[in-house]
């Protein structure tokens, strides 16, 4: 014999009809379970969304780059602590030291000369164009060999050039196009803080992950030569480095940074990093961290949810117990074992729950769409998945205690039942 | 029916300690010696005290009996709604008083068929589901359940109103929708308790004529009653009066 001898679609039918008989305590229940599955679409989106977007960014500048600076690593909230502050810059000498650890492929300087000695920012002209929003960073040629951009056309600076103080910049895939619309820049003059640069090369545009149509940095960008870069903001100590680790030696390379780094910056032994090396893999499992936050806020929301349709559930399906005795003593007078009864109750909350998670779903799916008009996200087949199994599980669990009073009625009473 | 060999109808047993006879075999129906108490309180009220009686397959029989005598204690008995405080309930060879929930459940589904005074239709689901429900539950596929209720309601002369609910039918079409439920399952037993007591006079005589056919038909039919002119259309009366049987005679 089945299991289940029950009619699916006659139980559906009065899993409606109750619904519709019981506007209020429908309406909570399928509410309660709609805000759980919703939170479920939307956090899960956005989780895995930002996510493999950070993922991606983070892999765009290299799984095997090492970037150093005087502050701490990780995510910073709130102002930086005044120790920290009072750290001296790294400096060229620092970068080109880490070059010749054994496990340190390259390692190169950067210069960020965004704003002038003055605080001003540096104005980039082309003869058709002037402004001053654009990135300006000096570095080493070996910066290319890092790959964490392409040169497209023409070539990257050379160390020739930078030895020189040659006036020679490389940019980014939108400076070229902003300033020189109508042909190649390489070979063109550019007017930066004042001095005539000679464009050598164009970038590769960089795809952005995270924040799609926002400002676009990573190809607003001129790279020129560090000295150069020095020159144009003299005194700048404003030093980062970016190191790139021989294969499969990043654990070696990150031991042996620290340790020449501590030296060369006189940490006292037992006494704290005055620096942070960050990699991609550390930030992104910084990151998760903060992830895994939003993930707790996302259970606890659903669950509350999905707790209120529960005891919804329960309550509808009490009255409805109640208002359906008689007809429970019939279903047993023909025939209905108690598990028939229980099951009929079961599915019929299952039903009620699980209507409410599919019009959360539904709902949920579509604020997917706007959301993604803010925000990287995709919706990962689990969300609808298990918040759809969820809404049904939850009526299946607080359907239990109804179904199960209405199998135990007597007959008897119950066809004597008014 | 003249193959089924009728026993003189038991002695009511006036006296319920004196030794009953062991159950017979051939019957249908065999009780022996049946009592049915209810605790009320500290107080115990016999619905039944000590009631024994066969019923060879194919009988038409009327239970009749004042208000409270025990007729639905009796009837709920037989149809396995119940099991008696004591004795013995022999359905079809098999002892009822010691089976299970489900046997039970499965005896209801396959044996008996109710017929109640109120009808008891579900009232959201049409003529040709409700009759489809007992199959429901007797685990017969849809298409095959779909023709047995169909084939019911033909016997009962409603197959112009299978998609009908029961609210737009009249009380003696409810009752002939009831009935082909009953009857859907071919069960060994049709039980009616006061089948007619919620319908006008003429109804009430063609839901009788209906009884009479399908008695003709080869079905065993019990009908509880109050009525006079009701049990007369049966050809056995049993009287039970204070959880006793007063009187069983055959009267055709
Ligand atoms: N569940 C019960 N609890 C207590 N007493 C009951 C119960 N059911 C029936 N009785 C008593 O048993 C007697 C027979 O009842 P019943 O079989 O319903 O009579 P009838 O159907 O002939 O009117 C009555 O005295 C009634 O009060
Ligand atoms: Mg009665």
């Amino acid at each position: 014999m089945k299991l289940i001898r029950s009619d699916i679609y006659e139980n559906l039918k009065m899993a409606l009809a109750t619904l519709r008989a019981n506007k209020l305590r429908s309406f909570l229940t399928v509410f309660g379970v709609m805000i759980g599955v919703i939170t479920v679409m939307l956090i899960s989106s956005i989780i895995s969304g930002v996510d493999t977007a950070v993922k991606k960014e983070l892999e765009s500048y290299g799984t095997n780059s090492i970037f150093i600076s005087k502050y701490n690593p990780g995510i910073h909230i709130g102002r930086l602590s005044r120790e920290e502050r009072m750290r001296k810059d790294l400096t060229y000498d620092d970068a080109v030291a880490l070059t010749q650890l054994p496990a340190v492929e390259l390692s190169v300087p950067f210069l960020d000369i965004g704003n002038n000695f003055f605080g001003q920012k540096i104005l980039v002209s082309s003869p058709g164009k002037t402004s001053a929003a654009v990135a300006l960073q000096g570095t080493l040629p070996d910066f290319e060999r890092a790959g964490t951009q392409i040169v497209k056309e023409g070539r990257f600076f050379t160390q020739y050039e930078n030895d020189n103080n040659e006036e020679v910049a490389v940019v980014g895939s939108s400076v070229g196009q902003d300033f020189f619309p109508y042909g190649s820049p390489v070979g063109q003059e550019m007017g930066i803080g004042g001095r005539q640069f000679r464009v050598v090369g164009v970038l590769e545009k960089r795809e952005q992950f995270l924040l799609g149509g926002g400002d676009d940095d990573q190809n607003n960008i001129i790279y020129v030569p560090f000295n150069v870069a020095r020159k144009l903001k003299p005194g700048s100590n404003d030093v980062y480095v970016q190191a790139v680790a021989r294969k499969g030696m990043m654990d070696e390379a990150l031991d042996q940074i620290t340790d020449l780094l501590r030296v060369r910056r006189q940490v006292p032994f037992g006494k704290p990093d005055n620096f942070g090396l960050q990699t991609a893999e550390l930030f992104l499992s910084n990151f998760r961290s903060i992830l895994s936050g939003v993930a707790i806020a996302m259970v606890v929301i659903s669950s509350v949810g999905l707790m209120v349709g529960g005891i919804g559930v329960m309550n509808i399906m009490l009255v409805s117990v109640t208002e359906r005795t008689r007809e429970i003593g019939v279903r047993k007078a023909i025939g209905a074992r108690r598990s028939d009864i229980m099951w009929q109750f079961l599915i019929e909350a299952a039903t009620l729950t699980g209507f409410g998670g599919l019009v959360g779903l539904s709902i949920g799916w579509l604020l997917t769409f706007l959301l993604r008009l803010l925000l990287p996200s995709y919706v990962p087949l689990w969300a609808p998945i298990g918040g759809f199994v969820a809404s049904v599980g939850i009526g299946l669990i607080f359907g239990l205690w109804p179904a199960w009073k209405a199998a135990r009625l007597d007959p008897i009473e119950s066809l004597r039942y008014e | 029916m003249s193959d089924v060999t009728l026993a003189a109808p038991p002695t009511p047993s006036a006296l319920p300690e004196q030794p009953v006879s062991a159950h017979d075999a051939n019957s249908l129906i065999s009780m022996r010696d049946i009592w049915k108490t209810y605790e009320m309180g500290s107080e115990q009220v016999h619905a039944l005290h000590g009631v024994s009686f066969d019923i060879p397959k194919g009988e038409y029989i009327a239970i009749i009996g004042p208000s409270g005598s025990g007729k639905s204690t009796l009837m709920n008995l037989i149809g396995c709604l119940d099991t008696p405080s004591k004795g013995e309930y022999w359905l079809n060879a098999k002892n009822v008083s010691l089976m299970d929930d489900d046997e039970l459940a499965r005896i209801r589904n396959q044996e008996v068929g109710f017929v109640f005074q109120t009808f008891n239709l579900l009232a959201r689901a049409t003529a040709l589901h409700n009759v489809e429900l007992p199959l429901i539950y007797g685990g017969i596929g849809s298409s095959q359940r779909h023709e047995m209720a169909k084939e019911a309601l033909r016997a009962v002369d409603l197959s112009d109103r299978i998609t009908h609910r029961p609210n737009e039918l009249s009380g003696g079409q409810r009752q002939r929708v009831a009935i082909a439920r009953a009857l859907v399952n071919h069960p060994s037993i049709l039980l009616a308790d006061e089948p007619t007591g919620a319908l006008d006079t003429h109804t009430s005589m063609e839901i009788m004529d209906l009884f009479e056919r399908l008695h003709g038909e080869g079905n065993t039919i019990i009908v509880v009653t109050h009525e006079h002119d009701i049990a007369e259309r049966a050809h056995r009366v049993i009287s039970i009066r204070d959880g006793l049987i007063e009187k069983d005679e055959k009267i055709r």
